[in-house]
C-alpha cells in the first residue's frame, strides 16, 4: 500500500457531509413511520398506515409521471444534447465553439426558479410563443403550454441539457477523429461511420448523461410546481403540497422514502437496459 | 498505345494514382504548391521531407480527406478530385493504427468489407486470408488494446489490404516502434507490397527508411516537390542542394567552375579537376565560386602530399562498428570539418589524429551547385 498522507484531510469533509445527510434520511424515514394528527404539528404513534395510503391511485399515477417526464425529459436532452456536444468538441470554427458553450452552459449560472420564470414568460397565453404565432395569423387562439406536461418538459430540458452536453462533450473529446476517417476510408459513408464507430464509442458518455438527467429531473421540483401550476403532480410537488400546505408531515415523509426507492430502482433497472448497450462502446 | 496520339499518350489511365497541379492552401498559407505526380500501378513511392514540407496534406487529398484549392487528382484513371473519401477504394494506415477500440481484431479486419456487403462466409474467409498475410492467424479474438505495438501494425495493415484498395496510403506508420522492430516490419511492409503488387505512397521523414523501401522518391521541401527519382538517383544525381543535403550525408567544398559541355561540366577543386552535371549550373558563369557535393563514401585518404591530392588533417575518428568516420581539417576546402567513410577498422591506426593526410575524390556521382543565396 502506497501511503496516503493527505487522504484523511481530503475526505474528511465529505464525511461530515454525509453524516448530515444520514442524520436527515433518519429523521425522515423515522417521520413516515409515525400517525398523521390532523391540525396538529405533532405526530402520533408509530404506524404502517402512510405506506398502505400509497397504494391509493392518485399517488401510482404521481409515479408514473413523474418517471415519464424523467424518460421524455432525458432523451430530449439527449437527442438536442448530442448534435451540440458533437459540434463543440468536433468544429475548428470558434465563433460556433462560443455560441455552442453559451448555449449550453449559460444556464448553469442561472438559478432555477429565475430559468423557470423565463419559461413561463415564453410559454405563457400571453407569452412570447403565443404572441409570435398569433402575430404571424398561424392560430386564432393562445395554445395551452402553461399547466401542462409539455411545458414542464421543455422548461426541465433547459436544466439539464447543460449537464448533458458536457458529459458528451467529454465522452467525444475522447474519440480521435482517425477512427471515424479510417471508417470512412474503408467505405463507410459519413452516417455509417457515425453509427458503427462514433456512436458506440460515445455509449459511456450517452449512459452517464441520461442517468444524471432522469436523476436530476425526478429531484426537480420548481420547474414542475411553477410550470405545472398544480396540475402535472409529481413526487416532489405532492411532498410539498403534503407538507407545507396539509402539514402532513408523516406522509409527506412517507412518499419522500417511496421516492428515493423508486429513483433507486429505476435507476438500477435503467442501468440493467443499458448494459448491452455499454457493451457496444467497451474497449 | 499508337504512337503519335499525344491526346492519348497523356491520358491519365496508365497511372495508378496521379496529381495534375494539386495545389493545398491553409488560409493563407500554402501546404502543398502544384503537385505533379505520376504513380504507376504497382510502385511503391516514398513522400520524403522535413516536418511540417506538406507530405500528410498530400495524402489525405488523396485520400479524399481534404478538398483541393487547385488541381485534378485521378486514381486508376478516374477523375476524383470530387469522389468523397468512402468511395475512392483506398487503404489507410495511420501512425496510431486507429484500430476501432469497441472491435475485435477480426471485426476491424472485416469491417471494410461488411460496409461493401459482403456476404459473411466470405468476409469470414478474407479475414483469415488477412490474418495469415499479417502472420497473426489466432488473434482474431483480442480487442486492439491486447496487441503489441507491432501487432496493431499488422492488424492495420491487414484492414486496409483486405478490402484490395486501389491504392494504399501509409503516414509514418513505423514512427511508433523501436528500432529492431521498425527494421522488420519495414521488410515485411515491403515483402507484402510485392506480393501482392499494391500501388503504395508510404510518407516518412526518415531517409534510410525512404532509400531502402521505396521504388521511387518524390522529395518534398515547404510545399512542393523538388525531385522525383529512384532511391539511386536521388542519393546520386540530387537535383538541388536541399535534395542532395537532406537525403544521405554529404560534404559541401568551396570548388570553381571551369569549361561546360552539353551535360557534364568541369569543375575545379583545390586546383584539381573533376567532372559533375552540368543541369544545375546553366545560368552559372564560367570561373564563378560553386558548391560541389561530395558524398563521404565517395573521398578516399592517401599519404599527405601524394599526387592528385588536397592536404587536411585528422580531426576526429568515430568507430560506426561497419565502418569509420574520419573527419578531417581543410579549411581551403571547407569551413565545416570533411567527412570520410572509410570501410575496415585499420583505418583508426592507418591516419592517426593530427596527422596530415591526402584527400581524393572519385570521378563519379559529384554534384555542384551554385553557391547558396544565389538565385536557380
Ligand atoms: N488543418 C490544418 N490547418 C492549418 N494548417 C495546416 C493544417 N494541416 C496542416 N497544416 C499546415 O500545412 C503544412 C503541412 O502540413 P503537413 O501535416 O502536411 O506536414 P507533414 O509533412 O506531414 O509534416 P510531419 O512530418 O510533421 O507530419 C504545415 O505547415 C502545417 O502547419
Ligand atoms: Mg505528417
Amino acid at each position: 500500500m502506497t501511503r496516503r498522507p493527505f487522504l484523511g484531510w481530503f475526505v474528511s469533509p465529505a464525511g461530515l457531509v454525509a453524516l448530515g445527510l444520514a442524520a436527515a434520511l433518519a429523521a425522515v424515514f423515522q417521520y413516515s413511520l409515525r400517525a398523521y394528527i390532523p391540525g396538529s404539528l405533532d405526530v402520533g404513534g408509530f404506524t404502517l398506515g402512510n405506506f398502505a395510503d400509497l397504494l391509493k391511485p392518485i399517488y401510482g399515477s404521481a409515479f408514473l409521471q413523474t418517471v415519464a417526464l424523467c424518460f421524455e425529459t432525458a432523451v430530449i436532452t439527449l437527442l438536442l444534447g448530442y448534435p451540440l456536444a458533437y459540434a463543440l468538441v468536433r468544429t475548428r470554427n470558434k465563433a460556433l465553439k462560443s455560441v455552442i458553450l453559451i448555449i449550453a452552459v449559460t444556464p448553469l449560472f442561472l438559478g432555477e426558479v429565475v430559468r423557470t420564470y423565463s419559461w413561463m414568460i415564453v410559454l405563457g397565453n400571453n407569452g412570447f410563443i403565443n404572441s409570435v404565432l398569433m402575430g404571424l395569423g398561424l392560430i386564432q387562439k393562445p395554445v395551452q403550454f402553461m399547466f401542462t406536461s409539455f411545458g414542464v418538459v421543455v422548461a426541465l430540458v433547459h436544466v439539464t441539457l447543460p449537464v448533458m452536453v458536457i458529459m458528451l462533450a467529454a465522452a467525444l473529446s475522447h474519440i480521435d477523429r482517425d477512427y471515424e476517417k479510417a471508417a470512412e476510408s474503408l467505405g463507410a459513408g459519413p452516417i455509417r461511420a457515425f453509427l458503427t464507430v462514433t456512436l458506440p464509442l460515445s455509449m459511456p458518455g450517452i449512459i452517464a448523461g441520461v442517468t444524471t438527467a432522469f436523476a436530476w429531473t425526478f429531484s426537480a421540483f420548481a420547474t414542475p410546481q411553477l410550470i405545472g401550476g398544480g396540475r402535472v403532480n409529481t413526487i416532489s410537488t405532492l411532498v410539498y403540497q403534503l407538507g407545507f400546505a396539509s402539514f402532513n408531515f408523516p406522509f409527506a415523509a412517507t412518499l419522500s422514502v417511496a421516492g428515493l426507492a423508486l429513483t433507486l430502482v429505476v435507476l438500477a433497472l435503467l442501468k440493467r437496459v443499458m448494459r448491452p448497450l455499454e457493451k457496444l462502446g467497451e474497449h | 498505345m499508337p504512337a503519335g496520339s499525344p491526346v492519348i499518350e497523356d491520358a491519365p489511365r496508365r497511372a495508378a494514382v496521379q496529381l495534375d497541379g494539386v495545389t493545398k492552401k491553409f488560409g493563407g498559407s500554402v501546404a502543398l504548391h502544384e503537385a505533379w505526380l505520376k504513380i504507376p500501378s504497382g510502385e511503391f513511392m516514398t513522400l520524403l521531407g522535413p516536418s511540417g514540407c506538406g507530405k500528410t496534406t498530400l495524402l489525405n487529398l488523396v485520400a479524399g480527406f481534404l478538398d483541393t484549392d487547385g488541381g485534378e487528382i485521378f486514381i486508376d484513371g478516374t477523375l476524383v478530385t470530387e469522389t468523397p473519401a468512402h468511395k475512392r477504394e483506398i487503404g489507410i494506415v495511420f501512425q496510431n493504427y486507429a484500430l476501432f477500440p469497441h472491435m475485435d481484431v477480426a471485426k476491424n479486419i472485416g469491417y471494410g468489407l461488411r460496409m461493401r456487403g459482403v456476404p459473411k462466409a466470405e468476409i469470414a474467409r478474407r479475414v483469415e486470408q488477412a490474418l495469415a498475410l499479417v502472420k497473426l492467424t489466432g488473434y482474431a479474438d483480442r480487442r486492439p488494446r491486447q496487441l503489441s505495438g507491432g501487432q496493431q501494425q499488422r492488424v492495420a495493415l491487414a484492414r486496409a489490404l483486405v478490402i484490395r484498395p486501389k491504392v494504399l496510403l501509409l503516414d509514418e506508420p513505423f514512427s511508433a516502434l523501436d528500432k529492431n522492430l521498425r527494421g522488420s516490419m519495414q521488410v515485411e511492409l515491403k515483402e507484402i507490397q510485392r506480393e501482392l503488387g499494391v500501388t503504395t505512397i508510404f510518407v516518412t521523414h526518415d531517409q534510410g527508411e525512404a532509400l531502402s523501401m521505396s521504388d521511387r522518391i518524390a522529395v518534398m521541401s515547404a510545399g512542393r516537390i523538388r525531385q522525383i527519382a529512384t532511391p539511386d538517383e536521388i542519393y546520386r544525381r540530387p537535383a538541388d542542394r536541399f535534395v542532395a543535403s537532406f537525403v544521405g550525408d554529404v560534404n559541401v567544398l568551396k570548388a570553381r567552375l571551369g569549361s561546360r559541355q552539353s551535360s557534364e561540366a568541369v569543375a575545379t577543386v583545390g586546383g584539381i579537376p573533376v567532372i559533375v552535371p552540368a543541369g544545375p549550373l546553366n545560368d552559372v558563369a564560367s570561373g564563378a565560386a560553386i558548391d560541389l557535393f561530395v558524398r563521404p563514401e565517395h573521398i578516399q585518404l592517401a599519404p599527405a602530399g601524394e599526387a592528385g591530392t588536397l592536404r587536411g588533417t585528422v580531426s576526429t575518428h568515430i568507430f560506426q562498428g561497419g565502418h569509420v568516420d574520419v573527419y578531417v581539417e581543410a579549411p581551403a576546402l571547407s569551413r565545416d570539418r570533411i567527412l570520410v567513410r572509410l570501410p575496415g577498422v585499420d583505418a583508426i591506426t592507418r591516419w592517426p589524429v593530427g596527422g596530415q593526410v591526402g584527400l581524393r575524390f572519385g570521378t563519379t556521382d559529384l554534384t555542384a551547385f551554385p553557391v547558396e543565396g544565389d538565385p536557380a
